[in-house]
């Protein structure tokens, strides 16, 4: 949908009287920073726009709306599965700016959020009075609440507390013709529709979030980590079924394969063997005598399972250590080729074993490296296809391997995605977990919030028409970036 | 209302669906769904169906559609908030002949039910594996799983485990057109908008659950039972903010105030000192070495507060006792009045103290008398107004008083329904939390389900008008 040059010009200067010029880009060299999230997708906006409050955001929807432009709401762009991509051009709404903790209410363990606000900053402040925000995805230290609300983000502590959506209370947020509205309470369970629940996860397309009333929770009253090391892929997958068929919920239960601890070691190492097939780390909370029997239940189990050690933590510095590792893998991944394709399937964890012998196969059968990094004990698969986007022909095959990988989740009876979203990516293979009818009620809803389709087009839903201006990155990696 | 002939043109095409004998349109059979747990409200439906699989719901669905007529979906009828009246006449869909388990996965956790299960015998076939289903309404003996997705009911365990919304994976559901979808997957956090999410607490509005799929959890390994007895309900409300604070999260904490401790004991002997002025049942789970100590601080906090009494369960007849007291609670207080007035509000826990001492304030200025029997560790109370509804006037204060409760509920920034639902009774009161953007992003929502406006209709959301029952109750209802 490219805006000619008068229509594009009045928009320009209305928005500029909204939110003042600096708060406008349209430059090339300017909006290029908007045309990409962490996926390998790229698609340039028309504009972007950086409102400082409600208000402005109100103005910004209301004047793309009567422009009949797509209006892309943006947190901090770190998303995997393209959904801040703007696929059919129009205005990228940065929320970036609106990053104020508006309150914290200790006492009814709330606190009050705009959508800027870095995931990490909730729980640094109020982790002295002995509180946390549960969700943490990996990219936390950067990641903004508001990305994390659209995309129901999970992280390693889901396992035992759950995703975004079960920490939000209500949302406020500006819908397609400029107003605003609460969805949900600042209690659980207000009454009417669950619309703070279709809100969360919905990336982007019913409207844009302005503030949220998130739960805090207490912070236990002991943490213990252990990593126990595998020689065989299958002996480790075999422990995650059996730690969670003996009944143990572990705050986390993180696993990751040769390949990665091969990255990480050359990274920035932490001590994890390098000659192990994989490692699993495991860590408990809760009361004292819980945890430390607990802790014990698991080790005997990795033992049985054939673990060739097992290491507890024995200090906080080993615990954050042994965290530093896994955190920092997605990176380090960088050390093995120049791109990565990260997946993020979801199988019943009973399938666990199979899965990954699939995914061995399917890197073997398409010649593809994947490095496994994931949230084991969620039964929610990361593979990550490592490849070099300059050889031809290596990107179709990452994303033909891909596929294949999402095809062996949904037939296990699992999912497309257990974090990352649908977004621009996976929105064709949708059909293959709902029906034309399922997939319509969805549309239905979108309808109802979002009349003219402008929030961000594209995303989701498979459609027929194809994404015009997208573009899957090029091989233009400037020489000497790729060390 | 239907005219006769309209009404026998549209049974004689609902009979070639489902088996004449489940096709109920003489007056006294149908009289027998006029009304459901809300005593206050009544109207009878036209036709009353009860379909035998979601085949035959999509079949009559279509038909009402067709006629024209609202469709009023119905479990077991003891919903607290007249969302099954059929306020506007039409037809009964009456799911409970679909009480099959389809399919107990232990491995993965969860089952498949019809919506005709009811809330225990679900519990029942999963305890055959070690599992059950978490949420437990006081009407778990008799409530179905479609009415408890309905009205996302909660229960006492519910502090621990959260209530219906928490615990459902995937379901079947017949849409106005008659069109079948299935929302969610058995798989957690499916893609696209939770829809499972929308339609659960729904309260029939948006569509018809034919099939469910729940989530199970394993027993935990031990449990612990305590009985806090206090002189007064301040001392109980402290307590359970303090325990709150510490960061321990019980299974449950229920509040049982003297009027209903009273009730119950002349009822059912439960073992609740007679003199006390509340008690509070306190229950944690876990691992069995964890639980002790947990315990003792439940108990040191407890003791801060001036306890007359703290008497753990030492076995598993007593704890069961202690339990019964409760469950039943509800029931005994038919001994004290012909009739009662259940609430249900939520405070935000640390208000608790407060917003109890405003309850009693409201049951002193209308003279009347409040029993509680409440969640009270999620701040989810049960005021319930006892009453005679002979006498002159009483009903206006009852209402009046219900009200206030309410919005005391509200301005101490809670809501006005816990686990019972808006329904008829409280569609207007929603004006008091949504505003009218927030309110239209709802409507739009359920016109994008029901354009025509037939499922439930008069329920869930304000319209403006007055509700349109009869807050009298029969004559001779009380013998």
């Amino acid at each position: 949908m490219e805006l000619n040059g008068e229509r594009r010009a009045a928009l320009i200067a209305e928005l500029r009287r909204i939110l003042g010029d600096e708060s406008v880009l349209i430059e090339d060299a300017d909006v290029i920073v908007y045309e990409q999230d962490g996926s390998i997708l790229q698609a340039m906006p028309e504009i972007v726009v950086l409102p400082a409050d409600t208000a402005q955001v109100c103005g910004v929807v209301a004047a793309a709306g009567r422009a009949g432009v797509p209006i892309v709401p943006r947190g901090s762009g770190t998303g995997l599965a393209g959904g801040a991509v703007p696929a059919e051009g129009g205005v990228v709404v940065s929320l970036a700016r609106l990053d104020r903790i508006l309150g914290v209410d200790l006492r009814n363990r709330t606190a009050e959020l705009e959508p800027g606000v870095i995931n990490q900053d909730v729980t640094k402040g109020v982790a002295n009075d002995g509180y946390f925000y549960a969700p943490d995805p990996s990219s936390q230290a950067a990641c903004s609440i508001g990305g994390n609300l659209a995309n129901n983000s999970g992280g390693p502590h889901t396992l035992a507390y759950g995703v975004t959506t079960n920490h939000a209370l209500g949302v406020e947020i500006v819908l397609h013709d400029g107003s605003v509205a609460w969805l949900g309470g600042v209690v659980p369970d207000v009454p009417g529709y669950d619309l703070c629940g279709v809100f969360i996860g919905s990336e982007g397309t019913l409207g844009i979030v302005t503030r949220a009333v998130v739960r805090l929770m207490r912070s236990r009253e002991r943490v213990r980590t252990l990593l126990a090391i595998f020689d065989r892929m299958d002996d480790a997958t075999q422990a995650v079924v059996d730690v969670t068929s003996a009944g143990i919920v572990p705050a986390a239960l993180e696993m990751m394969d040769k390949t990665t601890i091969d990255a990480i070691e050359r990274g920035a190492p932490v001590g994890y063997p390098r000659d192990a097939e994989a490692v699993l780390l495991v860590e408990v909370e809760g009361v004292a005598e819980y945890t430390d029997r607990v802790m014990k239940m698991v080790e005997e189990i990795c033992a049985r399972a054939g673990a060739r050690q097992v290491r507890v933590a024995q200090t906080e510095q080993e615990r954050q250590s042994l965290w530093k590792g896994r955190k920092g893998a997605f990176g380090a991944l960088g050390t093995l080729a120049p791109n990565y394709y990260v997946m993020d399937g979801v199988v019943p964890r009973s399938k666990l074993p199979e899965t990954m012998r699939a995914v061995a196969e399917i890197s073997g059968r398409f010649g593809v490296q994947i490095a496994n990094v994931f949230h084991a004990g969620d039964g929610n698969l990361h593979p990550n296809i490592l490849f070099d986007m300059r050889t031809p022909g290596a990107l179709e095959r990452v994303i033909e391997a891909g596929a294949e990988i999402l095809r062996v989740c949904v037939a296990s009876g699992g999912s497309l995605t257990g974090e990352h979203g649908i977004g621009l990516e996976k929105r064709e293979y949708m059909g293959w977990l709902f029906s034309e009818h399922d997939l319509d009620a969805m549309a239905r809803v979108r309808a109802a919030f979002d009349p003219t389709m402008s929030f961000n087009p594209a995303k989701i839903f498979p459609t027929p028409a194809a994404c015009g201006e997208t573009r899957r990155a090029p091989a233009k990696i400037p020489a000497g970036l790729w060390l | 209302m239907m005219t006769s002939m309209d009404r026998g043109a549209l049974v004689s095409r609902l009979e070639q669906v489902v088996d004449a004998s489940y096709v109920l349109h003489r007056p006294e059979d149908v009289v027998v769904y006029e009304q459901d747990a809300f005593l206050v409200a009544h109207a009878q439906p036209d036709v009353v169906v009860l379909p035998g699989s979601a085949r035959e719901v999509s079949e009559v669905v279509r038909l009402a559609r067709e006629a024209g007529v609202p469709i009023v979906a119905r479990g077991a009828g003891t919903g607290l908030n007249g969302g099954s009246v059929p306020v506007a006449g039409g037809l009964m869909l009456v799911l409970t002949r679909m009480n099959r388990v389809l399919t107990i996965d232990p491995r993965s956790r969860f089952a498949v039910v019809e919506p005709g299960v009811v809330n225990v015998d679900l519990t029942a076939a999963a305890a055959q594996h070690g599992l059950f289903y978490a949420p437990d309404p006081g009407s778990q003996g008799v409530s179905t799983i479609g009415g408890n997705v309905g009205n996302n009911a909660g229960g006492p365990h519910c502090l621990a485990y959260g209530v219906t919304g928490n615990h459902i994976l995937e379901m079947e559901v017949v849409m106005s057109s008659g069109e079948t979808v299935t929302l969610g997957s058995p798989a957690v956090d499916a893609p696209g908008y939770d829809l499972v999410g929308l339609l659960v607490g729904s309260e029939g509005t948006l569509g018809v659950i034919t099939r469910i799929t729940v989530r199970l959890l394993r027993r935990a390994e031990a449990v612990r039972t305590l009985l806090a007895v206090f002189e007064t309900i301040d001392d109980a409300s402290e307590t359970v903010s303090e325990i709150i604070a510490t960061g321990i999260v019980p299974t449950a904490m229920e509040m049982i105030d003297g009027v209903v401790i009273r009730a119950v004991e002349a009822a059912i002997h439960a073992g609740y000192p007679e003199d006390a002025g509340a008690v509070l049942l306190i229950e944690v789970e876990g691992h069995a070495d964890a639980l002790p100590r947990l315990m003792e601080r439940i108990e040191g906090v407890a003791g801060r507060h001036r306890p007359s009494l703290l008497r753990t369960a030492e076995s598993a007849q007593e704890r069961a006792l202690l339990w019964k007291g409760r469950k039943e609670g509800a029931g005994a207080l038919g001994r004290l009045a012909p009739a009662y007035y259940l609430h249900d509000g939520v405070v935000p826990r640390t208000m608790l103290p407060e917003v109890m001492r405003k309850v009693q304030a409201i049951a002193r200025a209308h003279g009347l008398v409040i029993g509680n029997l409440f969640h009270a560790g999620d701040g989810n109370l049960h005021p319930t107004i006892l009453f005679d509804p002979r006498e002159p006037g009483m009903m206006d204060r009852v209402v009046r008083a219900g009200e206030e409760i309410l919005r005391a509920c509200v301005e101490a920034g809670g809501s006005i329904t816990g686990e019972h639902g808006v329904g008829i009774e409280k569609r207007e009161y929603m004006r008091w939390l949504f505003t009218d953007v927030d309110l239209d992003a709802m409507r739009r929502v359920k016109n994008a389900f029901d354009p025509a406006g037939l499922l439930n209709p008069g329920k869930l959301l304000p319209d403006g008008t007055q509700s349109a029952y009869s807050i009298q109750p029969q004559a001779g209802v009380w013998s």
